[in-house]
């Protein structure tokens, strides 16, 4: 009977190949070939000029990840422990702002960030740049936040905070209520629950939550074009440069993909192993 | 075990929120601004929504939106609820290797998948291409579509294929909890195979499919940027269409659309969650008091209420398709051209006018410069009838052989063109081309932003206004600036000399004497006073002008660029002649004069430009300032000090390449 059940893939399978395993081959090929068409790997050759931009978007997105777990993980936490029907209406909450595309939100910061933006307009408005400059003795007339890679980061949290907080939540409201009262019967303090019962039981959510904010992260260019002015490159912005923008070069835009490819893949297959070795740990 | 959150938690948690809604309420405040400002408050207004409604772009692209989103969900649920099932009848060591590949589209970066995908549906049209031709050749009873383009069908397979691993995911897990002889005792019984599907397998594992549809549909309605790589230029996501206003002005209009779309997704989320907290009281109360008010609760569960909110979403969300279907459907049919032309570059009446006169649709996109527009031509993900590139992108394209000869007897009005436009370096035997307007570059600034008038290329490269300069987002315009200051001839093919200029540029870069590269931003930024200087085009500056007077330009002392911009119709074109109509028609006198005083651009057509003072006094009952004139359309003298842009050999334009992407490090 199962058996039989395996025929349904099949179709799925074929559309597995088509439309994701040769087009990544196709990746693969271009990474590899010159503008007329031969084998050659010099569009590698030049990975060393775009270092920056590959440390660059690795630790604004690292900075990004860190910031929304800082967040995400409290609001987790805390919202399980408030009531079922807090919890869902929080639930949809966070959700909701992804059903407005993320582009809509982010083109909301440029306002707010600007020089003479929203939020400069408020801290006019209760004084605090005049506070700050006699403070500092500057002569500023509004803070410079728009443009800077502080603004991308912020950008990268406000988008992928939800995606922190969704598989976060999702595995702490199902952890074994009776795991948490058995160490507390045992004598631990809430902080060594939390520390050596939720936590490791959480990891597999805090790993997911990572992967899911990491990755559109490390890859944006419309965050890093919006809030970010396009004077600090990020790889995003590299590779889309290289297919439809400023400076077509297909070859070196495949090659520099291929490259991040295999760098965050690398990087998940680290951390998930990271991640095994501490739930056996736990299990011991 | 509950310890409850103290105050300080709860307050951090309501932090959070209010973080994430802060810019959604911002959004939704502004949309009802009167004045065209997200930062400065006008007094209330509902004009953006009435303007929304009667803009074809954004309500085209709402639609695209919408179905793509709808259809894709629905594919990817079904596709995907077998797949899974699928998967859960194989063998583990088979389904462990289907299931990594499966998830593939959901690890990768979206920026991978998208550019993966744009390769090889390209690679498959070349093929298709090639096979269509062959096969058309050899027999004529069946005729196979030679040219294919990337479109609504590529960004709808492009979306389930993205979708279809979120179905999986969700599916999968309640397969796996499904007791495994349910399905062999459903037969035992006299099932059949499919009765045992639909009454065994389906309701236990519904949940999945509904959560699973669900994500589909947040991951379909959230995505910019695979559309972006698989849509072609046909059509357009809303997504796609604010990203490419983000790039020039923003109207509120996308404010507007903002509101109504969270209004929507809040009115149902509203509706359906108070139909699941009905449900769970009558749970809880079915469970404090198990028999007596069991059948109560029974009668209380079956009443048709709780089926009401469900249909009435459903109802909804097939009104709002249906209506913005025939908005955007209305047309459907008709004869096409396909545009590409820059930002804020016609007034759109005209596109309205060209319609009705000729019944032929205008599908009217833009590109950021010459450069994205040669991309997006090569990359095949720009399919266009009519391009309006620069002088010297035009000799490039000719020199691929990517333009295709126009058919001047269709083109009468190229009569009109003043002889000093034709046979300009670019096309000197003046086969391709119909000229669209010309201008000159130059410094534009804000003299209450700066000690004293600007007059040398200098003020782009020294501290002075470091923070406050705006440079050009493309390598040719940037590299001129440098070129000019510098002294050497801005068409020149020396290494060292670019290399020097290109180290100019750098260096300001990294001494943060810029504040953004821009394009059509430099709109908003000059206007609003958040940038002092900007290296950008004369007409511009005469719409800028109109919304900020503090504004100045110049042509600096060192010399300048001159460009003219052309129409020209790419090789191949499907609509060749509708191209060539259109081109008629905007190469037209009326059109020319209504252009210019919209666009501030000169124009080609020689009565155009001599009448357009008489016509600019008819329009506002003033004369037209001979300065602002003088800036639109430069004397000889002027640009006799200006250079035109001549095309480079391949290998420089490698190097452009190359230095133009190390710039951006």
């Amino acid at each position: 009977m199962k058996n039989k059940l395996s025929r349904f893939a099949i179709p799925y399978v074929i559309w597995m190949a088509l439309f994701v395993v040769a087009p990544i081959i196709l990746v693969v090929i271009y990474a590899f070939s010159s503008a007329a068409g031969g084998f050659t790997l010099e569009n590698f050759g030049r990975m060393g000029t775009y270092a920056v931009v590959f440390g660059r978007s690795f630790k604004l997105a690292i900075i990004a990840t860190l910031i929304c777990l800082a967040i995400g993980y409290p609001v987790s936490y805390m919202m399980s422990k408030e009531g079922p029907r807090f919890q869902r209406i929080a639930m949809v909450l966070i959700m909701l702002p992804m059903w407005m595309n993320f582009l809509l939100r982010t083109y909301s910061w440029m306002s707010i960030l600007e020089n003479n933006g929203l939020l400069n307009q408020l801290f006019q408005k209760i004084g605090l740049i005049s506070l700050y400059n006699s403070v500092f003795g500057t002569n500023i007339e509004y803070f410079h936040m728009i443009n800077t890679s502080g603004a991308v980061v912020l950008g990268m949290v406000y988008n992928y905070l939800p995606f922190m907080i969704l598989p976060i939540y999702s595995v702490i409201v199902k952890l074994d209520r009776s795991l948490i009262e058995a160490a507390r019967d045992l004598g631990a303090n809430s902080v060594n629950v939390f520390r050596r019962v939720i936590l490791p039981l959480s990891l597999p959510g805090v790993l997911s939550g990572i992967t899911m904010v990491f990755v559109p992260s490390v890859s944006t260019f419309a965050i890093s074009k919006m809030l970010g002015g396009g004077t600090e490159m990020l790889l995003g912005d590299l590779i889309e440069q290289q297919f439809l923008g400023g400076a077509y070069n297909p070859q070196v835009g495949a090659a520099i993909s291929l490259v991040m490819m295999v760098i965050v893949v690398i990087c998940m297959v680290v951390m998930n192993r990271f991640g095994e070795g501490e739930e056996q740990a736990v299990m011991l | 075990m509950k310890r409850n959150n103290t105050v300080m938690d709860r307050v951090f948690v309501a932090l959070v929120f209010v973080f994430l809604y802060a810019p959604i309420f911002l959004l939704i405040i502004f949309s009802f601004n009167a004045g065209n400002s997200n930062t400065v408050w006008r007094g209330f207004s509902l004009d953006w929504y009435r303007e929304l409604f009667s803009d074809r772009v954004i309500m085209r692209s709402v639609y695209t939106t919408l179905l793509v989103s709808i259809l894709a969900t629905v594919i990817a649920t079904f596709a995907g609820t077998f797949a899974a099932i699928g998967f859960y009848g194989m063998r583990r060591r088979k389904r462990n290797v289907l299931t990594t590949v499966n998830n593939i589209p959901m690890m990768n970066a979206d920026i991978v998948t998208g550019v993966a995908m744009c390769l090889f549906f390209v690679a498959f049209f070349h093929g298709w291409g090639a096979f269509a031709k062959w096969f058309n050749g050899i027999q004529a009873l069946v005729s196979l579509p030679e040219r294919l383009t990337m479109g609504f069908g590529t960004l709808l397979i492009a979306h389930i294929t993205f979708n279809i691993p979120y179905v999986i995911l969700s599916v999968s897990p309640k397969l796996r909890q499904m007791d495994k002889n349910l399905v062999d005792a459903a037969m035992d019984l006299g099932c059949t195979w499919m009765q045992a599907f639909w009454k065994v397998i389906l309701p236990e594992i519904k949940p999945g499919i509904v959560s699973g549809a669900l994500t589909a549909f947040t991951m379909s309605i959230d995505d910019f940027i695979i559309s972006y790589f698989t849509a072609g230029s046909s059509s357009s996501t809303l997504a796609m269409t604010i990203y490419g206003m983000t790039k020039k002005r923003v109207t509120p209009e996308i404010n507007a659309i903002s509101t109504i779309l969270f209004c929507t997704v809040l009115l149902l989320l509203v509706i359906t969650n108070i139909r699941e907290a009905r449900q769970e009281q009558l749970e809880l109360r079915r469970r404090k008091l198990p028999t007596a008010t069991a059948a109560e609760a029974a009668q209380y569960a079956s009443r048709p209420t709780s089926r009401l909110p469900k249909l009435l979403a459903a109802g909804g969300a097939a009104a709002l398709v249906l209506c913005v279907t025939v908005m955007a459907g209305r047309n459907a049919g008709k004869p096409v051209v396909n545009i590409c032309s820059w930002g804020e570059y016609i007034d759109e009446s005209l596109i309205d006018q060209f319609e009705q006169k000729t019944g032929i649709m205008v599908n009217y996109q833009t590109a950021e410069s010459n450069e994205a527009l040669y991309s997006l031509l090569k990359s095949g993900a720009g399919d266009y009838d009519v391009v309006v590139p620069s002088d010297y992108m035009i000799s490039q394209l000719i020199e691929e052989d990517m333009l295709e000869e126009l058919n001047y007897d269709n083109i009468p009005n190229f009569g009109l063109i003043s002889d000093r436009f034709k046979n300009l370096p670019y096309d000197p035997d003046n086969k391709y081309t119909v000229p669209y307007t010309w201008g000159t570059v130059g410094i534009i600034y804000n003299t209450a932003m700066v000690e004293e008038p600007i007059t040398s290329w200098e003020v782009m490269f020294s501290d002075e206004y470091a923070g406050s300069v705006l440079m050009f987002r493309n390598s040719r315009d940037a590299m001129a600036c440098a070129l000019f200051y510098l002294g050497y001839d801005v068409n020149t093919t020396d290494v060292g000399q670019l290399r020097e200029a290109f180290e100019l540029l750098r260096d300001a870069k990294e001494r943060g004497v810029y504040q953004s590269f821009v394009m059509d931003e430099i709109y908003g930024k000059l206007e609003g006073g958040n940038a002092a200087i900007g290296a950008y085009y004369a007409g511009d500056y005469l719409s800028m002008v109109e919304n900020n007077p503090d504004l100045a330009f110049v042509i600096p002392k060192e010399g300048s660029n001159w460009f003219v911009d052309a129409m020209c119709v790419l090789k191949d074109a499907p609509h060749k002649e509708e191209a060539e109509a259109w081109i008629n028609f905007i190469a037209s006198t009326d059109a020319n004069l209504a252009n210019m005083d919209y666009i501030w651009y000169a124009s080609p057509n020689e009565e155009a430009l001599e009448s357009y003072p008489d016509y600019y006094e008819e329009c506002y009952g003033e004369e037209l300032d001979p300065e602002v004139f003088e800036i639109m359309a430069p004397s000889q003298e002027i640009l006799d000090r200006c250079q035109l842009y001549l095309s480079l050999p391949a290998e420089i334009r490698t190097l452009y390449n190359d230095l133009w992407t190390e710039l951006g490090i």
